[in-house]
């Protein structure tokens, strides 16, 4: 039904407003009507409507802050010259807009006033009457409107003031007591042919307030949070508008919440019940409750952006039907407590539940959550003031016992996947669900209507969860987010304008020369300047001491000449590494870290004067006279590892990197025993980290424990720099980690920093070209194959990594074929490229993957006994 | 440059003092080696008044001396050489007992006999302190703990004038600071860079008495700005020993002990000003019942911090102001837990250390079962296993892992009579406030 009204422009119940026009609901919050330009920009929505033949109805919240000072004044109890003062406040406010609106005829402002001073005085704000406060804080939306509606009459829009407690009458719900009847009520709606057609015969363009009602008895009542948005709702199921429009200071509603996800998109389409579900867990745009009313009453909601008024926004009606399903958006609830109770009763108890739930709702304790086994039952509870600041948790528990054994697990973050049709996503969540560390799941919730899955999970495994899911989510294209029915441009695009746009890799302007390397075969190419210029950059931060290049990233030696050019030392973990670093720099810039290297390496690598890490205490156990007398740096592992992929994750009780905390003392006994400096701590918990927060916090951990240690003169805090692979990747801002490393330097001055980037340096200056060779259609699918594979580039095979892929050769083509780029390997994972958007290829093509330069030649295997990709350099 | 292994030092020299403009400077030295400075910076301090200067002067000796411990533990010498004017007795017995006590831990920990190396050379005499009319008002030192914070609470709730003071950089602190509206005093501190060559060098290292030093810096500050009292927090259990060692006792917090307070404000009395107070106003409060304290007040939650590894950044998550696995976390975490609603100690600490299996041997070592109470100014054994009790009697808490492995293994051990709450959170034993402040505390008896 939606649909065609898109479509057609017309409405069913068009044809009986066709005369008089349809109407659409306006409604602008505090920030919105705090301003002159604000107010222009109010004017000019509502007259674009008008000018299209609308009927305009503008709802309105208070001026910023304002409800606020009612709420003080109405919370105020016996002390009347805090309301006093208040009111002084609030009187100023007001004065002050009016004159910046340039309002003459202040009657009907005066009237408001009026009422705010006889209500702060009114012997009822003594014992805090509902009546009153609900009457206290209607008058910010009262004052507000009725500025606005001088306002829009004086710039020649005549807008009609409307008293919204004479048509929205509110109704107790069963159970809701007194403190609900009146700050928190409900209006039933459904559409009123009458009073549309009453207040057409009126006029045209309103203005009325939102957060208010009335009761049956006529007294003014609150619709309590979210009240302006659901009085919009209410008067645009009553009058059956054409569409409710939300504006607000963002484009609508997002695939995540965008302050912890720059990369999530605008969702341009919902249906009622995806954006109620998004809503409840964790969008804080639109509330949930103004969702019901225009469901019921079958009329559009749109969340829209004043500042961007040229953006569609989300448009949320009913479902659309066929649409292929999606995961719409990733939220999450932080501080959720659950509740595990074990029955302790015989088996299949009858009225275990019953007895169960009768204890939460005495304790007032509204459950969301509830998973269930033949023995257990858990629930969650919602943060609240009251479940944090009171004992009603203890109280709860010892019902509780009596019927059960109880546990309380907390501090809980709940996790949920918002899409219509998600049990038929479920096999490509599996790998998404790997993002979570599933060993701290405590709940799993996936609801019959099949629009969520929710996982509850502790809130410190939670952390820096959301961007990561919503990137695999993205990956495995559960997130549909190259469907432009349902998703918009990235947050990102829209609002980071401070962005410098992406500057154009180097092997576009270099693509006539490197066509000509592809001739001769497969060829991995380096661009040394890209090299020298992260180098540059690393060199500039002003935190780190002393940068080592870990070599094994890309060991070419002409990469490795410009790197010990740029004043790195390197950073080798085997003999060999080492022996080739030896002849470029000096003893003091070579540092050797090794895992599980044979006693050899350590006793050649104190010849040559590095600096030796060790992450165990075997070797000094049993090789103690290697080390006796020596200075070492010592790995530890902090007990959690970091990473784009469980392989690169080298920290945690899994990993066999790094000594175990439990462990120091005996390493730091047995180093005293052997007369052995302790002269720096060093932790690399993974790679491909693209947030900043990281270091810092290995940094600070690192030298919290180097206080234990008498020598310590450096913390080495590893590298794993990541580099954005995805086009909507946030990079790494070097900046921000520069001044967040820096604060930790600043309370620990005493120890150096040191850093060992890889992948950093020299990922993007590498390029892979490798030759098409054969295609093949196979089902839906398209192959593409080249001449080289994972015996060149093993890294998307190995670890999943995401390269960029083009058709060198048609640069300009249009990108409208779907591939699988596959090399010649006898191996079904030889996959360079899934589902990858490139022109219409043909054999001879030159393909280029990007970001070869790191872990790709360094890596390649004569596997099947082909050789792997020639290293050039230019 | 390299210098030459401290520990092989014949004689640790107090080499001079001097105060100008807001800075202090200490001078130290090793045999004939480098002159070690360290400087102490006292922002916006006003010109000293002439009848303070002799109090000042005493009070700068006095920070020479107490400061020195930094230094004179790298080597630990048998010969301690006072350069200007000689000591009185009293004072070489107060630093004798501080860097003997002070450095209790330090030479257990370093296997060494410290007794045969602390001996302050006196020779002179003094003439008494007199009142100096310092104005009424109280310099409280702030550590981003829970102490300080329930010490701030009570001062403002009695209409006390009073600043928080603190040392150093810690943005931690200053975030506390920020939250309880107390006007602020920030002192900085800079060790004599020397310090690190000769830690390369080979020095000893360890734990040092810091509270003796921050309270010696901190009677320079009360001299300068004017304050009649340093009002500490430290509470009856930081009296008892960690453990005891060649026949002595040691305590890793003594300079947070009755024994140190007592002697200290004594001598400030006699040496600096008559008017001076040196006391702590929880002194005659258990670790518990100060916890009882801090749970009224949820102010706090968000930027405290007691954990002495994170305890010098600042972060948004609890994650990042507790490690959640040494024994201050484990402590504060325990403490708390009976007097605060569950999920609001689980926010403050960003996870739930009692149900998890792997702080066993943590939460074990407070309640001294199979060995000594750590080395870290925690509670007494038995408020731990008194906290412990509690929360087995407790609904929300007894299935968690650690409690539950309580009930089942230790408690069959304990005589259930000593487990009890509320004795320990009896407001009794001796203090040394002034009257004024003395009422605070009477009020909670």
């Amino acid at each position: 039904m939606y649909r065609q009204n898109e479509r057609n422009g017309v409405n069913t119940l068009e044809s009986a407003n066709a005369a008089h026009g349809g109407w659409v609901v306006v409604k602008f919050g505090g920030t919105s009507v705090s301003t002159r330009p604000r107010w222009d920009t109010i004017c000019r929505i509502a007259r674009d409507w008008h000018a299209q033949g609308k009927r305009v109805l503008i709802v309105v919240s208070a001026l910023s802050g304002i409800t606020d000072k009612l709420k003080a004044i109405a919370e105020s109890g016996g002390d009347a010259a805090r309301r006093q003062a208040l009111h002084a406040e609030i009187l100023a406010r007001h004065e002050a807009m009016f004159a910046e609106l340039g309002l003459d005829d202040r009657a009907t402002l005066q009237y408001w006033l009026d009422r705010l001073a006889a209500l702060s005085t009114d012997a009822r704000a003594e014992t805090g009457a509902l009546a009153w406060q609900a009457e206290v804080l209607a008058l910010g939306e009262q004052l507000s409107s009725t500025l606005g509606a001088a306002y829009l009459s004086a710039q020649g829009l005549p807008a009609r003031w409307l008293d919204a407690r004479q048509h929205l009458l509110a109704q107790a719900l069963p159970n809701q007591n007194a403190w609900g009847c009146y700050l928190s009520a409900s209006v039933p709606t459904a559409p009123d042919p009458a009073l549309a057609a009453a207040l057409a015969a009126q006029g045209e363009v309103f203005i009325s307030q939102g957060f208010m009602a009335r009761n049956a008895a006529g007294e003014t009542v609150i619709l309590g949070r979210g009240g302006s948005d659901t009085s919009a709702a209410y008067f645009g199921a009553l009058l059956k508008a054409e569409k409710v429009e939300i504006w607000t200071d963002v484009a609508g509603m997002f695939s995540a919440n965008p302050r912890i996800v720059p990369a999530a998109r605008l969702l341009s389409r919902l249906d009622y019940e995806e954006a109620q579900e998004i809503a409840t867990t964790g969008a804080k745009v639109l509330h949930p409750r103004c969702l019901n009313p225009v469901r019921e009453a079958g009329v559009p909601l749109l969340v829209r952006d004043t500042n961007r008024p040229e953006l569609a926004g989300t448009e949320i009606g009913a479902s659309a039907g066929a649409a292929a399903p999606s995961v719409k958006a990733v939220s999450e609830r932080r501080g959720i407590t659950l509740i595990s109770m074990e029955s302790v009763g015989m088996w299949q108890q009858v009225g275990f539940l019953a007895d169960v739930f009768e204890r939460f709702k005495r304790h007032g304790l509204s459950i969301d959550l509830i998973s269930s086994a033949e023995t257990n039952v858990t629930v969650s509870l919602d943060p609240s003031e009251n479940l944090v600041n009171s004992d009603v948790l203890s109280a709860l528990a010892v019902d509780l016992a009596e019927v059960c054994r109880v546990k309380v697990i907390a501090p809980c973050t709940a996790v949920t996947l918002v899409g219509r049709g998600m049990r038929s996503l479920l096999p490509r969540l599996a790998g998404v669900l790997a993002e979570f560390d599933l060993q701290r799941v405590h709940l799993v919730s996936q609801s019959s209507n099949n629009l969520n899955l929710t996982i509850v999970l502790d809130e410190a495994a939670a952390d820096g969860l959301v961007p990561n899911l919503h990137a695999a989510l993205i990956k495995a294209e559960a997130l549909r987010a190259e469907d432009p029915a349902v998703f918009g441009p990235a947050w990102r695009e829209l609002y980071a304008h401070a962005q410098a746009p992406q500057a154009q890799p180097w092997w576009r302007r270099r693509r006539e020369e490197l066509l000509q390397l592809a001739r001769d075969g497969a060829r991995y190419v380096y661009d040394l300047a890209s090299v020298r210029e992260r180098a540059a950059a690393l060199r500039a931060l002003k935190a780190p001491d002393r940068w080592f290049y870990a070599l094994k990233a890309n060991s070419h030696p002409a990469v490795l000449a410009v790197i010990a050019e740029a004043g790195l030392g390197l950073e080798c973990v085997s003999l060999p590494e080492l022996e080739l670093a030896a002849g470029l720099v000096g003893p003091e810039r070579l540092l050797f870290t090794p895992n599980f290297a044979p006693q050899a390496e350590y006793a050649a690598a104190f010849a040559r004067g590095a600096r030796v890490t060790l992450d165990n205490l075997h070797p000094l156990q049993h090789w103690g006279e290697t080390f006796r007398g020596r200075a070492v740096m010592l790995r530890v592992d902090l007990g959690s590892g970091r990473g784009h992929h469980d392989k690169v994750r080298t920290g945690g009780a899994g990993s066999k990197f790094g000594l175990s905390l439990d462990q120091l003392d005996e390493f730091r006994r047995l180093a005293r025993e052997l007369d052995l400096a302790v002269v720096g701590l060093h932790a690399h918990l993974g790679s491909g980290i693209l947030d900043s927060g990281h270091w810092r916090e290995v940094y600070a951990q690192l030298a919290a424990l180097a206080q234990g240690f008498n020598r310590v003169e450096a913390i080495n805090i590893g590298g794993g720099l990541g580099v954005p692979s995805q086009p909507l990747d946030t990079p790494l801002d070097l900046a921000a980690l520069d001044a967040q490393l820096a604060e930790i330097k600043a309370a620990y001055p005493q120890f150096e920093l040191w850093l060992e980037p890889g992948r950093y340096l020299v990922a993007d200056a590498g390029v892979l070209l490798a030759r098409v060779t054969q295609l093949k259609r196979k089902g839906d699918y398209r192959y593409v194959g080249v001449d080289t594979g994972m015996n060149s580039l093993i890294r998307p095979a190995l670890y999943d990594a995401w390269h960029e892929i083009v058709n060198l050769s048609r640069c300009d083509e249009a990108a409208d074929t779907l591939y699988q780029v596959v090399g010649p390997i006898c191996e079904s994972g030889d996959v360079l490229g899934s589902n990858r958007r490139l022109p219409e290829c043909a054999d001879g093509d030159v393909l280029l993957i990007a970001q070869a330069g790191a872990y790709g030649a360094a890596m390649a295997s004569h596997y099947n006994l082909r050789a792997p990709a020639a290293e050039v350099v230019i | 440059m390299s210098l030459p292994d401290p520990r092989q030092a014949a004689a640790f020299r107090f080499v001079r003092a001097a105060y100008a403009d807001g800075e202090a400077q200490l001078v130290y030295a090793f045999d004939g080696g480098p002159e070690l400075a360290e400087r102490i910076v006292f922002p916006a301090a006003p010109e000293v008044l002439p009848e303070r200067r002799a109090g000042l002067a005493a009070a700068l000796k006095l920070l020479h001396l107490i400061a020195g411990i930094s230094y004179y533990k790298a080597g630990v010498p048998r010969r301690i050489e006072i350069e200007e004017s000689p000591l009185d007795a009293a004072t070489a017995r107060l630093l004798d007992a501080l860097y003997l006590n002070g450095l209790g831990e330090f030479a257990y920990q370093n296997k060494l006999d410290l007794r045969e190396h602390i001996h302050f050379p006196h020779a002179g005499s003094h003439v008494p302190a007199a009142s100096l009319g310092l104005p009424a008002r109280s310099l409280v030192p702030v550590g981003g703990g829970k102490d300080s914070l329930v010490t701030v609470e009570l001062l403002r709730q009695a209409g006390e004038p009073a600043t928080a003071a603190w040392v150093g950089n810690s943005p931690l602190i200053a975030a506390c600071v920020a939250t309880t509206g107390l006007s602020g005093l920030n002192i900085q501190r800079q060790l004599a860079p020397q310090l690190f060559e000769y830690n390369k060098a080979g020095a000893w290292n360890g734990h040092i008495p810091v509270t003796a030093i921050n309270s010696a810096i901190l009677v320079m500050a009360a001299l300068l700005y004017g304050y009649d009292s340093i009002v500490f927090s430290n509470e009856r259990s930081a009296s008892s020993a960690t453990l005891e060692y060649q026949g002595q006792a040691v305590n890793h917090q003594w300079s947070k002990g009755w024994e140190f307070e007592q002697s200290l404000a004594a001598w400030l009395r006699s040496h600096v000003a008559a008017d001076l107070n040196y006391c702590s106003l929880l002194r005659p409060l258990s670790e518990l019942a100060v916890t009882r304290l801090f749970a009224r007040e949820s102010r706090y939650d968000g930027v405290f911090s007691s954990c002495n590894r994170n305890f010098r950044i600042l972060g948004p998550r609890p994650a990042d102001r507790w490690c959640g696995q040494c024994p201050k976390c484990h402590f504060v975490f325990l403490a708390l837990a009976p007097f605060l609603p569950k999920p609001r100690l689980l926010a403050i600490f960003g996870r739930n250390l009692l149900d998890d299996e792997t702080q066993q041997a943590g939460f074990d070592a407070l309640m001294e079962f199979n060995g000594h109470k750590p080395f870290e100014c925690v509670g007494e054994g038995r408020e731990s296993r008194a906290a412990m009790y509690a929360l087995s009697q407790r609904a929300e808490w007894r299935e968690d892992a650690l409690v539950a492995r309580f009930a089942r293994l230790l408690l069959p051990q304990l005589d259930a009579a000593e487990l009890a709450l509320e004795p320990l959170l009896q407001v009794e034993g001796p203090h040394g406030l002034p009257p004024r402040l003395a009422g605070i505390v009477d009020a909670l008896r």
